[in-house]
């Protein structure tokens, strides 16, 4: 497509990934009408902070905000994108409007897949989700954790440094399948350490009715606390695209500039794009960055924009210590030390991977991600 | 206009200098340093961008 042909162009997603591709469009000289469709009354804000700062936070409240918005984009936050209507080019609305595009791009992430449908069950997704969290840890609530992955864990570190008595329930111990066992295996220490009651089970259910809510383990061991919470992945919010042909197992599948067909992109949580690995999902911070560019650059250049070149950036933060990580994850294995030793202290690491690829870790260690992503060209 | 960095917020993470390496750096010791805090012209464009993709919020431009 052309930029001659480009005149509306339509975001649906006011998260990270529908916010840089909607600034993107602008550096790269889109001067038409641009739409921004945010089912959040928010404006954007950083969701890695929820999980992390924001349960922890003073009283400033503020370390999920993010730079106002420079794109000058008509912004309709509150309003949920109910149809995409790829022939006729038009998003319909919840407000019973619709906008008509030559350009759209695909952005409205996923949600927190839940174990049962009781209210009870709390999750942790959004940003109204850790502000009512944080007010309910105000008063020291013992709390259960379903989840042993990262967000699991970064929420149950957070109930306990706030005071709470926390237990977490993992299949396998936590972090293993996510981080490796060697890293799991600092993370786990430092939990255990700090008060963290860890329970290790198959499959757990959430069960019970409003007002008294369970997780019955695989043993039929029934656990109870008075925040049940669980973080046990996330579904991509696809939905409103039924009928389009774009979904294809739950993802919009795109290629390697981010476009599912000419003048649709899609970006964020609910795109699988190509990787080394196949293509997949990408669910990360840096990943939406990535992908909101480069489909930016796709609808405005078309077949002359570049494909992304993308490499995983993870972070996490929980019980005391902080991982940086450029490269895939799991690290099989255990790591050549860059610098420092094994141990609890602070160490750069290397992991060599199966597939000939690099991980290099940061382990309370403070890098430059540049220097990290030059290590990982460098075999460990 | 002026880049401004909230220091005790920073982590490190440095996605800032990959957006713009020409205004900032973190150095050895993973301490961001702005390189040009004075900014005019098409470098506000790329403050802003440096800004936008720090996940703590440590960075504005104003």
């Amino acid at each position: 497509m052309s930029t001659v042909a480009l005149k509306r162009v339509v975001v649906v997603g006011n998260g990270i990934a529908g916010l840089t591709a909607a600034d993107t469009l602008r550096e790269e000289g889109f001067d038409g009408e641009l739409t921004i469709v945010g089912d959040e009354i928010h404006p954007a804000y950083s969701r890695p902070a929820l999980s992390k700062a924001l349960l922890l936070d003073g009283d400033t409240l503020s370390s999920h905000t993010l730079p106002p918005a420079s794109h000058g984009a008509r912004e309709l936050l509150g309003v949920r994108a109910t149809g995409l209507d790829p022939d006729r080019r038009l998003v319909t609305l919840d407000d019973g409007t619709s906008l008509p595009y030559d350009g759209v791009v695909l952005a409205t992430g996923s949600r927190a897949r839940r174990l049962s449908g009781l209210p009870d069950e709390v999750t942790l997704r959004g940003l109204d989700d850790a502000l009512a969290l944080r007010r309910r840890l105000a008063g020291r609530p013992s709390v259960l954790v379903v989840g042993g992955g990262p967000l699991g864990m970064e929420i149950a570190s957070g109930c306990l440094a706030a005071g709470c008595p926390v237990t977490l329930v993992s299949q396998g111990e936590p972090l293993t399948a996510q981080l490796g066992p060697h890293l799991a295996g600092v993370f786990t220490t430092a939990a255990r350490e700090r008060g963290l009651t860890v329970v290790r089970t198959g499959p757990a259910r959430v069960a019970g009715r409003a007002g008294d809510v369970h997780v019955a383990l695989d043993d039929g061991t029934v656990l109870r606390a008075e925040v049940l919470l669980t973080a046990v992945g996330d579904i991509p919010n696809t939905e409103w695209l039924a009928g389009t042909g774009l979904v294809v197992n739950g993802a919009v599948p795109v290629d390697t500039r981010g476009l599912a067909r000419p003048g649709v992109a899609a970006v964020g949580d609910l795109a699988a794009f190509p990787t080394p690995r196949g293509r997949r999902r990408v669910p990360l911070w840096s990943s939406a960055i990535d992908q909101g560019k480069s489909a930016a650059r796709a609808l405005v250049h078309g077949d002359d924009a570049p494909p992304m070149s993308f490499q995983p950036y993870f972070w996490t933060e929980q019980f005391g210590r902080t991982l940086k990580a450029v490269g895939p994850l799991p690290a099989a294995g255990e790591p050549v030390y860059v610098d420092g030793e094994p141990g609890s202290g602070p160490a750069l690491m290397a992991w060599q991977q199966e597939d000939g690829s690099t991980t290099a870790v940061a382990l309370d260690y403070r890098i430059p991600v540049p220097r990290l992503r030059r290590m990982t060209r460098t075999p460990a | 206009m002026k880049i401004v960095l909230d220091r005790p917020r920073c982590e490190g993470h440095g996605l800032c200098e990959e957006a713009a390496p020409q205004l900032m750096h973190l150095d050895d010791d993973g301490e961001l340093v702005l390189d040009l805090e004075e900014i005019d012209g098409g470098d506000v464009a790329l403050a802003k961008a440096a800004a936008r993709v720090c996940p703590v919020a440590a960075l504005r431009v104003q």
